[in-house]
């Protein structure tokens, strides 16, 4: 009896086994399979070469250089607790992080993925931790590429950085698939040209056993790297024109400037330079708190890049504008004649030259070679607000470039409409909200609410150079890809046209070429740098932060040249400068004088 | 009684199961990449114990039931004297060189030990069932301190099926599984850290993954992704790349099940259920007591270990070390299971039949009355 009974029992267990198996091997052995296949196949990504960087004549800007990383699979550490707490230890020894920070990173992510523990290592301690994996099991050293910077003082601000994708890329860049902790351009051309420099990934599935180890791999997709970017930049140019603005800026005792060189048949920027600099390799190589707050706090704010994105006032150079606006409108002409007193008083209120004496009866041409501030109160009133930000705006003032930069600022262009949206309250009568015609002559010489950035004074300037053609600025030469074939190459744009006839231009020019050649001034420099002073210039000094006299200025200067066929126009900024005569125009000068001894020397071919 | 009318009342099919467990084991451990030579090794060492055994009159055993209690009581404290110990737990001697788990041999010990004493009478008295008690509680407190938990089941259920095979009353059955019932919520308190914890992560597997739930749930994954075909030998991607922890002793069958799939794993239990009714027909003809309860012990020992290995392997009951009889790696669960096997067929070969009739099913027959 209880040997049947005892029978019946086993068949009875065995059975239940039986069920609890076929539900395991049948019901969930999908889901389990998919389990086990989880568990053993992973997708690795293997990175693309992000693209290079040339200047305009093939010079590289900018390498992926090899970097050691130490990364750890989880599940390749010891399953034993005392010998992982002593791997533990060590990597956290090796690494100088807090053993629980170690651990933490280690218990974040998925236990078969290789967690980086350490994302730069020199080279001494690549060697010292690569004798000692064995004793370290899980661990690895993975080699990487980073991007290295040439001469990142000089180009740091147009090339710009690369870093890890943060929340704030992922929302913009989200939809073109890009992966957490992918490195992507944050600032400069590198954000820019993100979508040409960034290549796409390719990945293998690989077999890997329990401990983390690859077994095999089952199937892989190649890299496609980033396109090449040939810049419109002249690197040697670009160098110059850092050299002799940093050089200036040193001898006027000042510590941040700007200047933008470009091409004004065609757009194409020559030089971009902002100063003070900064290391963008910092950046790429993992920055030290410390080194980042000293860039966050230094007060001449090294991660501006002032050529595009400070916006200050342009004081005199703004004057070709109210000149063009006035011949174009008709209220004066090329011959009419206009006092220059020291003063005009306008309702009570007096405004001043920059002259305390009168300089007699003159046309605009000489009205802008003495830069008669009078004069042009004059013309600004007879032109009206309105008008004349017409014409600036038609100049391009006001506009942020679209060019291949992300945080391009626009300036600003006041006019009444302008200043009444500026009140909170809507009280047409109050000061605050009315425009005023003081408001007026002085936005006639540049000033009032007016502002600018070096990037469009480069373009204004090109637009007189050209005969009224606001060019798309642009950095961008030509793009090639990964075989060296050419997918797009430059075509100049014309974003606008200054509605002015050729000859009301050709005579705001006759006026630029006369500054220059005014003696004892302007014409001293060309003179000493041995430049002809064949073309067309413009100095300013902006008064900024409020109104009055004995304000803080900045120091301008706009140029083109040659005044015939002009091919090249910039603008020089420098913060704070006092004098633009004697600060910003002899950077101006030093700069052409480059540029003239480069392009001959690449017109014979010597270079 | 010559070789050859002893080859013929051996139980054939015994021998040919015990075959096929044999080949399935060494193909499974092979695969599990242990040492399959030495595995081979001690199926050969068990063979012949299994041969000793089988020729061997297990009538004379019973005389020698005190000794052998002396000598597992010895053995068992041996270990605690003088073991080895291995992931935390003291359960090897080292017997000329050779690694040797005394607690295996304490399972057939327990079992030959138990029949003797039962068999004096024909049923279980209070008195001899307070004394069986008494008999087992030195040797299962020896090794639940080792600490080897799997084991102490086995002796429990051991002892609760044999008693219940000796015709034990239904009370006394009662107060066994009433104490256990009481036992059950101390469990926790009698526990070692890591053994309350498989209990924990056997209610929730999911709660520890990679720590002390890995074991479960990657044996369940491996198991589950054997579908119902299988793999193929040596094709595990679970087994073969070691994410299977101890995969060729305690989780060997999750290795089998991944690789044969269903379809092998119930051949598996199949065969396993054929052996255990062969054992119970054995005890059915058994000419004494002795020799019934001999091979209804053997059945239980080999039941359980059956039960509980594949359930834990299969997320049915929580995780203890028992290996799979002649499927998992090791030489004292080998050659002991053997040897249990071979006093079987001790017994088997030594049957008094009666025979009633050739029928369509085969010879019935009878023990003989004594």
């Amino acid at each position: 009896m209880r040997l049947v009974a005892a029978a019946l029992l086993a068949v009875l267990v065995i059975g239940g086994l039986a069920v609890k198996l076929a539900q395991l091997q049948v019901t969930d052995g999908a889901i389990l399979a998919g389990m086990a296949r989880a568990n053993t196949v992973h997708r690795v990504t293997l990175e693309a070469d992000r693209g290079i960087i040339y200047d305009r004549h093939g010079v590289p800007l900018v390498a992926n250089s090899p970097i050691w990383s130490l990364e750890v699979v989880p599940a390749g550490m010891p399953l034993d607790a005392r010998a992982r707490a002593i791997e533990l230890a060590e990597l956290a020894r090796i690494t100088a992080q807090p053993e629980l920070q170690v651990a933490a990173d280690l218990a974040a992510g998925d236990p078969y993925s290789s967690v980086p523990l350490e994302p730069s290592l020199s080279q001494e301690q690549e060697l010292a931790i690569n004798e000692r994996l064995p004793q370290l099991p899980g661990a690895s050293i993975v080699q990487r590429a980073v991007r290295t910077y040439v001469d990142p003082l000089v180009f740091g601000h147009v090339l710009g950085y690369v870093g890890p994708l943060n929340d704030a890329d992922l929302k913009r860049l989200g939809k073109l698939g890009y992966q957490p902790g992918e490195v992507v351009g944050k600032v400069g051309v590198e954000a820019g040209l993100e979508t040409l420099l960034r290549g796409r990934n390719g990945w293998a599935d690989v077999e890997v056993d329990a401990r983390g180890a690859i077994v095999r791999t089952i199937a892989t997709q190649q890299p496609v790297p980033g396109d090449s970017v040939y810049l419109s930049l002249d690197a040697s140019l670009q160098r110059a024109t850092a050299q002799s603005l940093a050089a200036g800026l040193v001898r006027d005792g000042k510590t941040a400037g700007a200047s933008v060189v470009l091409d004004p048949r065609t757009g194409e920027v020559l030089a971009l330079v902002s100063l003070p600099g900064y290391d963008t390799n910092l950046f790429t190589h993992g920055i030290s708190q410390a080194d980042y707050s000293s860039l966050i706090n230094n007060p001449d704010r090294p991660l501006l890049n002032r050529a595009i994105a400070g916006q200050y006032a342009p004081g005199s150079t703004f004057k070709m504008v109210t000149a063009t606006a006035g011949l174009q409108e008709g209220k004066i002409t090329a011959a009419t004649l206009l006092s220059c007193p020291p003063y005009l008083n306008v309702n009570g209120w007096i405004y001043h030259n920059w002259a305390s004496y009168s300089l007699g009866q003159m046309n605009v041409a000489k009205a802008l070679a003495t830069s008669c501030d009078t004069f042009f109160y004059q013309v600004a009133a007879m032109v009206g607000d309105v008008t004349l930000a017409k014409y600036a705006r038609a100049f391009g003032f006001g506009q942020a470039k679209s060019i291949e930069m992300p945080g391009v600022m626009p300036g600003l262009v006041p006019d009444r409409f302008w200043k009444q949206l500026q009140c909170g309250v809507p009280d047409l009568n109050s000061d605050a909200c009315r425009w005023n015609t003081g408001d007026t002559i002085t936005f006639g010489i540049g000033q009032s609410y007016l502002l600018t950035t070096p990037l469009n004074q480069a373009v204004y300037v090109a637009a007189l150079a050209n005969g009224g053609q606001v060019m798309r600025p642009t950095l961008l030469d030509d793009v090639r890809d990964a075989s060296g074939r050419d997918i797009q190459s430059l075509h100049p744009q014309v974003t606008g046209t200054v509605p002015a006839s050729a000859a009301n231009l050709m005579a705001v020019r006759e006026g630029m070429r006369e500054e220059i050649n005014r003696p004892y001034n302007m014409n001293y420099w060309f003179r000493a740098a041995g430049v002809p002073a064949d073309g067309g210039g413009k100095t300013g000094t902006a008064q900024w932060g409020g109104s009055g006299l004995d304000l803080p200025t900045h120091a301008w200067f706009v140029f083109f040249a040659p005044y015939a066929q002009p091919e090249v126009a910039l603008s020089v900024f420098v913060e704070r400068g006092e004098l633009s005569e004697v600060e910003a125009a002899p950077i101006g000068v030093d700069v052409m004088r480059f540029y003239r001894d480069h392009v001959g020397a690449i017109r014979a071919g010597t270079v | 009684m010559t070789t050859i009318a002893a080859w013929r009342r051996l139980d054939h099919l015994q021998l040919l199961l015990i075959g096929m467990l044999a080949a399935l084991g060494l193909m499974t451990v092979y695969s599990a990449q242990a040492d399959w030579g030495r595995q081979l090794l001690w199926l050969l060492l068990g063979v012949c114990a299994y041969i000793a055994a089988a020729a061997f009159d297990y009538r004379r055993l019973r005389a020698l039931a005190p000794g052998l209690y002396a000598g597992m009581i010895l053995i068992l404290l041996a270990v605690h004297l003088v073991g080895h110990s291995a992931l935390g737990a003291r359960r090897w001697l080292s017997v000329a060189g050779f690694p040797l788990e005394p607690s295996e041999l304490s399972k057939l010990l327990l079992v030959v030990i138990l029949a003797a004493y039962l068999s004096r009478s024909e049923s279980v008295s209070w008195r001899s069932f307070g004394l069986t008690l008494l008999l087992v509680a030195p040797g299962a407190g020896l090794i639940l301190t080792q600490p080897d938990l799997g084991t102490t089941i086995v002796f429990l259920a051991v002892l609760f099926g044999m008693l219940f095979l000796a015709r034990a009353r239904a009370w006394q059955l009662f107060s066994l599984v009433f104490a256990a019932g009481v036992a059950l919520p101390l469990l926790p308190y009698l526990l070692h850290g890591y053994q309350r914890r498989r209990l924990e992560i056997f209610l929730d597997p999911n709660q520890d993954p990679l720590g002390a739930g890995y074991n479960l749930l990657q044996a369940r994954i491996a198991v589950g992704a054997g579908g119902l075909f299988g793999q193929g030998w040596l094709h595990g991607l679970q087994g073969q790349l070691g994410f299977v922890p101890e995969r060729a002793t305690d989780f060997v069958f999750a290795i089998f099940a991944e690789e044969f799939g269903l379809l092998g794993s119930l051949v598996l239990l199949a065969v396993f259920g054929l052996l255990l009714i062969r054992l119970l027909r054995a005890a059915a003809v058994a000419p004494d007591r002795f020799g019934e309860l001999l091979a209804g012990g053997v059945f239980v020992m080999i039941l359980v270990q059956v039960v509980e290995n594949v359930g834990m392997n299969i997320g049915l009951l929580p995780i203890a070390g028992i290996p799979l009889p002649l499927i998992s790696y090791g030489g004292s669960a080998t050659i002991t299971t053997l040897a249990a096997l071979g006093l079987v067929q001790s017994v088997v070969l030594r049957r008094r039949e009666v025979v009633l009739g050739d029928g369509a099913l085969g010879t019935i027959t009878r023990r003989a009355q004594a």
